[in-house]
């Protein structure tokens, strides 16, 4: 019984140590998205030319 | 003597010649400054055609729209582009690439189908064990009435 206490409470202590840092990740990830999104949104063609491009070197890689 | 024959003076023809040689290099000038207007002309007809089908492409593409609405998916099919572009089509590593979606595709599609399957074979076993035990206890009742009818006789 205690055993498992200690273990819940270790278990609780763990998630509330990393919840933040969990948090945080995932709002960069976030803010890292909207960025893309915005800036291939305001550089359509440059963005399409270099997926075009990089998709033709991984072509050529792979057609090796 | 020749030019007493035809009867104008050395004078006169060497006008003449000169009036027909101005004017037919009158001619040729005209004829080059025409030439160099009509292929003016012709190129800016060319160029406003090709403006024209160019802006009509990007309107019935809209890929400004498209890229607002989907940017992702846009960049992903241009890099796709790209990829056929660069000969990859036929490689081996868009082999093992489809080898793998496939192989998800069945295993995402199958899940459910085994999935269902698996839950009618039970629930057909559980029913089919109901039915033999039911079955077998109606069986046994029947046997005990017959014991009884053929004690009473």
């Amino acid at each position: 019984m205690e055993m498992t206490e200690q273990f819940e409470k270790t278990a609780r202590d763990i998630e509330e140590r990393i919840r933040p840092q969990i948090d945080e990740a995932k709002k960069k990830v976030l803010d890292m998205n909207e960025q893309v999104i915005g800036y291939i949104k305001q550089n359509p063609g440059k963005c399409l030319l270099g997926a075009v491009a990089a998709g033709y070197i991984i072509g050529r890689i792979a057609r090796r | 003597m020749a030019s007493s024959e035809t009867g104008a003076p050395n004078g006169q023809r060497a006008e003449s010649a000169s009036a027909s040689a101005s004017a037919s290099a009158g001619a040729s000038a005209l004829t080059v400054g025409q030439r160099v207007d009509r292929a003016s002309d012709n190129a800016q007809e060319a160029w406003s055609r090709t403006r024209d089908t160019v802006n009509d492409l990007k309107d019935r593409l809209d890929i400004e729209g498209r890229v607002e609405r989907n940017p992702y998916g846009m960049v992903a099919a241009a890099l796709g582009v790209g990829y056929v572009l660069g000969g990859g089509l036929f490689s081996p590593l868009t082999g093992r690439l489809v080898g793998f979606g496939v192989r998800m595709g069945l295993k995402l599609a199958a899940i459910p189908f085994l999935e269902n399957e698996l839950r009618g074979l039970t629930e057909s076993m559980i029913n089919g064990e109901s039915d033999d035990s039911s079955s077998e206890s109606q069986g046994g009742e029947r046997k005990s009435h017959r014991k009884s009818t053929n004690k009473g006789r």
